[in-house]
């Protein structure tokens, strides 16, 4: 079975292995290079970029010599997909396609040893590319995890577990829609569908509720609003505005209608917001929830993943293909 | 061959899929060591019939025994005791020849490559040619070769000279019938193709409508029936639970009855009737003769 899998899916895996060898190499290189602007090592520094000289000049090199990498990341939230589905949809797919189905089930491996091979095989491979690639993903973004923290989209969404959760959530809806729609193509094109959809509203939806966030409340200082004591960069904000003295939540009317009033009377906004005991609000989570939150949203997706994997072992074995 | 003499026993086997039954109450009994003939117009269910005979299928009623063993528990040792090749004989188009002999070693337990090079090496099959680049006739060849090179006790296969021109037919066949000479194998095969099939095989099943109307050792059919031609008549009253078919033409009238030969009233004239006919008339009666005995057919 080891070699059938390996010659039947060798081109894939071939294909997949070169570009995840290229970007990472590639990032291997710039991140070496990212990394040797602080000399402490980027960890020392998180944090830091208002308060260390030395930190706030590294953080600047690397703004000014890679930022343009880092923006280029966004083209990685597809390496996930690209794996998962490139693998699953052709798993069952191709043999119905071609009928070679009733070749490979007519010999003297019983189907669901060969199912089981097949996907613990292609399975693993996605794994294996996928982690690796964000392996070295994670370590290219420590100097940009330090400055900007990792709970942005741009870094939790590339970092940690959850890159390989969405490769086997791509690997499942690609073979269970291969095997339904018992073409590879299609299939393809149902796991990108689901994919996107499937991210952007964990993102966007689920998870903010993962944990009861917390909230941090301060009087508008008379000096504007910069300077910071309430959540820190690395924390990840969710909502912010204004409350009154009672802690009851400022509208957007209600926020005009002050500063209507401020500028009636004459004096500067934020004087007459703190005269007021307006205070500022943040709804955060905080830095330290990171691999909780990998953790709760990995779960979420490998979960999905294994009913999607139930549906196809389960069509298979009652011999519905 | 097996120790009970049956290859294949079928017990009131019915599929029924979304759109309804594709097979229905299917019982069959095929000895071992005999070629037969799986016989029947297309969406008659055949390939039903063969999926459900190696397992590819499991049966919505009723069971399936080859050579003694339920093939819905589709263990080794039952896979490995069974050929089959599909529609079409598909094979891995990217695999080179000598690639997919190394499949079928690596998924069976027993596969006899030498036979299989042998056998491809008589045909002039080039081993590191693709499959997929091969002609549609050496296609099969390598399919069988595949299938054979298992050494199966039953090898069924789903119309396997449908889609291939007259030589290549021809050779299929050959190297098909030199499988059954050299012994041990017992071999099923759909076809919707009539003629030829007495050369072929020994034994008959007629499949319409995803039922079986006729099923029988092939000489034993040809004695039970014949043609009876007459003088034209609205019915044969004495016989009508024999008369399979009836034609009428301007003055006379032919029924094909399965009377096993009962003496000839007078007027009428015996004819044996040939294989081909036999079957057309079950293809056009699709349930036999107890359903057929309305006479009434225009001439």
């Amino acid at each position: 079975m080891t070699w059938l899998i390996w010659r039947q899916h060798r081109t894939e895996v071939g294909v997949l292995g070169l570009l995840v060898g290229l970007f990472g190499i590639a990032l291997l290189v710039l991140g070496t290079q990212a990394h040797d602007l602080f000399p402490g090592g980027p960890a020392r520094c998180a944090g830091q970029a208002a308060v260390d000289a030395a930190c706030a000049a590294s953080f600047r090199l690397l703004d000014e010599d890679y930022g343009y990498v880092e923006n280029l990341l966004a083209a990685f939230y597809l390496v996930p997909v690209v794996v998962g589905a490139f693998l699953g949809a052709p798993l069952l797919a191709r043999e119905l396609e071609d009928g070679t189905w009733q070749l490979a089930w007519t010999q003297a491996v019983p189907r669901m040893r060969w199912l089981a091979a097949k996907l613990v095989a292609l399975a693993g491979v996605t794994v294996a590319l996928t982690g690796t690639f964000t392996a070295v993903l994670t370590w290219f973004r420590q100097p940009f995890d330090a400055w900007e923290g990792r709970f942005q989209y741009d870094a939790f969404d590339l970092e940690g577990l959850v890159p390989v959760a969405y490769a086997l959530f791509a690997f499942a809806v690609a073979t269970a829609a291969g095997a339904i729609l018992r073409r590879s193509l299609p299939a393809f094109g149902v796991a990108f569908g689901a994919f996107l959809a499937a991210r952007m509203s964990v993102a966007l939806v689920a998870r903010p509720a993962y944990a009861t966030p917390l909230t941090a409340m301060q009087p508008v200082p008379v000096g504007g609003t910069n300077a910071r004591t309430g959540p820190g960069v690395a924390d990840w904000m969710i909502e912010r505005g204004y409350a009154d003295a009672t802690g009851h939540r400022l509208s957007s009317t209600e926020y005009h209608e002050l500063q209507d009033a401020a500028d009636r009377a004459g004096t500067n906004l934020n004087q007459f917001l703190h005269a007021r005991g307006v205070q500022e609000f943040g709804v955060y989570h905080p830095a330290d929830r990171f691999w909780t939150f990998q953790l709760i949203e990995a779960a979420l997706f490998v979960a999905v993943a294994a009913v999607l994997i139930g549906v196809v072992v389960w069509r298979v074995r009652r011999r519905m293909i | 061959m097996t120790a009970t003499g049956i290859a294949l026993r079928t017990d009131g086997v019915g599929k029924r899929y979304r759109k309804g039954w594709a097979l229905r109450d299917c019982t069959l009994t095929l000895p071992a060591g005999g070629v037969t003939a799986l016989v029947g117009p297309n969406g008659a269910g055949k390939t039903t019939l063969l999926r459900l005979v190696v397992g590819l299928l499991t049966p919505s009623t009723g069971t399936v025994e080859v050579l003694g063993h339920d093939v819905t528990a589709s263990t080794p040792q039952t896979l490995s005791r069974v050929g089959f090749l599909a529609q079409d004989h598909p094979l891995y188009k990217r695999f080179t020849v000598a690639e997919m002999l190394r499949f079928g070693r690596a998924c069976n337990l027993r596969f006899d490559q030498k036979l299989a090079e042998r056998r491809l090496a008589r045909l002039g099959i080039p081993l590191d040619r693709r499959a997929g680049a091969l002609s549609g006739g050496q296609q099969a060849q390598v399919a069988l070769a595949l299938a054979l090179a298992k050494r199966p006790d039953l090898l069924v296969l789903d119309e396997p000279v449908a889609s291939l021109d007259p030589l290549a037919r021809h050779e299929f066949l050959q190297v098909l019938m030199g499988a059954v000479a050299e012994g041990g194998v017992s071999i099923l095969f759909s076809s919707h193709v009539v003629h030829e099939l007495e050369r072929v095989c020994d034994h008959l099943v007629v499949l319409n409508h995803g039922r079986v109307t006729l099923t029988g050792d092939i000489d034993t059919l040809l004695a039970e029936h014949r043609l009876l031609v007459g003088p034209r008549t609205a019915t044969d009253v004495d016989r009508a639970d024999t008369v399979v078919q009836a034609v009428h033409s301007d003055r006379h009238t032919t029924l094909l009855v399965r009377d096993r030969a009962l003496p000839t009233a007078p007027g009428w004239q015996a004819q044996p009737v040939a294989l081909e006919d036999l079957v057309l008339a079950y293809l056009r009666h699709p349930c036999g003769p107890d359903a057929a005995t309305t006479p009434e057919v225009p001439a």
